[in-house]
């Protein structure tokens, strides 16, 4: 294992792991070992990648054992060379590594980077990757006669790099985004919601504050409850005035009875009736308390004096 | 490979769906209050603008009493009439029945504000009448 300037490159493998000094701090792009992944070399009749892709779960179903696997492809000459591998499995193998996933740079496959190798590459003490039928083989270093150490000087990484799904086997990536959709769209609702509820918030202020203007009345409330009294009050006691005059008009007064004197001032209203001599107003002192209405009564010589306060 | 927890964005969506539903809810108990305080605003408004039509429209006032003084069932009655800055006095030293019922009957049955109001029998047929209405 040597070192670029930049990253380090290592090859990954579960029987080497101890074996691997990473550099602190340093990105590290990862070549995994024939043994992390499965691999297939096939014929298919479409075209593109991505249809391949959409395949392959069938493709692997009766190959792979019980795991949750990811896949990936690419196309090498009229054929395409078709992964599987599991992700825990891999994230497993660079923790016990010591890499951080902070550190980790790209994942590659030892097969799309070492697939042009002419002899055997020694990738440990006891195993050895070889090239049969266009596919990277891991094998005994034993089976061998010869092999060359491995190394990366002058290897020029390729474009097929994988993503790791950290937590794939928690939770099933497609389920994952249905769910981040609906919570993402559950938030963009009350989102528009709250926007609405902002703008009617506004508009209500809005025409709270015209509404004053618009009846041509002075601009704060307070002043408005003031006049509001003060014509409230007004309305009662003339509404008042006109009850008890019209109380008095009505009433039937005796023989030789009748209203001298209406007087209204300063909100008293005293209704002056000629005729009646003490002790005979109780006729008009009944209606008084029939009606419910609080009075003063004086008599001054043959005349009965009603005191209404307003 | 730096991946975020799935569990975070969830957990963090939920903080911002918890956040939003605590502002809406927020925002709607305030939009009730404002509609409540609006109502109450415009119920103010309408009861004040309709009581200044009534007793502080000082054109509407003198229109009206002007009609009823030129009746001509009060051409007997002398009324003198002074009008002031705030107010209308309408006096007579003596005014006949009839005209006094007519006078009252159509002062009592509208809306004027009546400050001082005095009716002193005379005789059978006539009476002095003193009256001051604000506006």
């Amino acid at each position: 294992m040597k070192f670029s300037s930049n990253k380090q490159r290592i090859f990954l493998d579960p029987s080497s792991g101890e074996l691997i000094r990473i550099v602190k701090g340093k990105k590290v792009d990862i070549i995994l070992s024939p043994s992390m992944y499965w691999v297939k070399k096939i014929s298919l009749p479409v075209k593109s990648v991505r249809e391949v892709k959409k395949l392959l779960p069938s493709i692997f179903e009766d190959s792979l054992p019980v795991g949750h696997y990811s896949y990936y492809a690419y196309k090498s000459e009229d054929e395409f060379i078709a992964f599987a591998y599991e992700d825990k499995k891999i994230l497993e193998a660079i923790q016990k590594a010591g890499i951080a996933t902070a550190q980790v740079g790209a994942i590659y496959f030892a097969q799309s980077e070492f697939e042009g190798i002419k002899t055997v590459v020694q990738v440990s003490e006891t195993t050895g990757l070889y090239v049969k039928d266009k596919l990277l083989l891991l094998a005994p270093i034993t089976w061998f006669k010869e092999s060359e150490k491995l190394s990366f000087d002058g290897l020029k990484l390729s474009k097929h790099r994988i993503h790791l799904q950290q937590y794939g086997h928690i939770i099933d990536p497609k389920s994952l985004y249905k769910i981040g959709i609906v919570l993402s769209l559950f938030a963009l609702i009350l989102g528009g919601e709250l926007f609405i509820a902002k703008s009617k918030l506004q508009d209500i202020e809005a025409k709270k504050e015209e509404i004053f203007s618009k009846y041509k009345l002075q601009s704060s409330t307070l002043q408005n409850e003031a006049s509001l009294k003060k014509y409230t009050k007004i309305y009662t006691t003339q509404i008042k005035l006109r009850k008890y005059l019209s109380l008095f008009l009505k009433l039937h007064l005796k023989e030789g009875q009748k209203i001298v004197l209406i007087d209204y001032k300063n909100r008293i209203l005293s209704i002056t009736i000629g005729g009646v001599k003490k002790g005979m107003g109780e006729s008009i002192v009944s209606m008084l308390k029939r009606e419910k209405v609080e009075h003063k009564v004086s008599f001054h010589s043959e005349s009965m004096k009603v005191e209404i306060k307003l | 490979m730096n991946q975020i927890n799935p569990l975070q964005i969830g957990g963090l969506l939920l903080v911002v769906i918890l956040f939003l539903f605590f502002k809406l809810s927020a925002v709607q108990n305030e939009i009730v209050e404002a509609d409540q305080s609006f109502k109450k605003s415009e119920k103010l408004a309408l009861d004040v603008s309709a009581l200044k039509n009534i007793y502080a429209d000082k054109k509407r006032t003198q229109k009206r009493l002007q009609k009823i003084f030129s009746n001509r069932k009060l051409h007997t009655a002398n009324l003198k009439i002074k009008e002031q800055k705030k107010l209308l006095k309408v006096s007579s030293e003596s005014i006949d029945t009839s005209a006094l019922n007519y006078l009252m009957g159509k002062i009592l049955n509208d809306s004027y504000n009546i400050t001082t109001l005095k009716i002193k029998q005379l005789s059978k047929e006539k009476a002095s009448l003193e009256m001051e209405i604000k506006w």
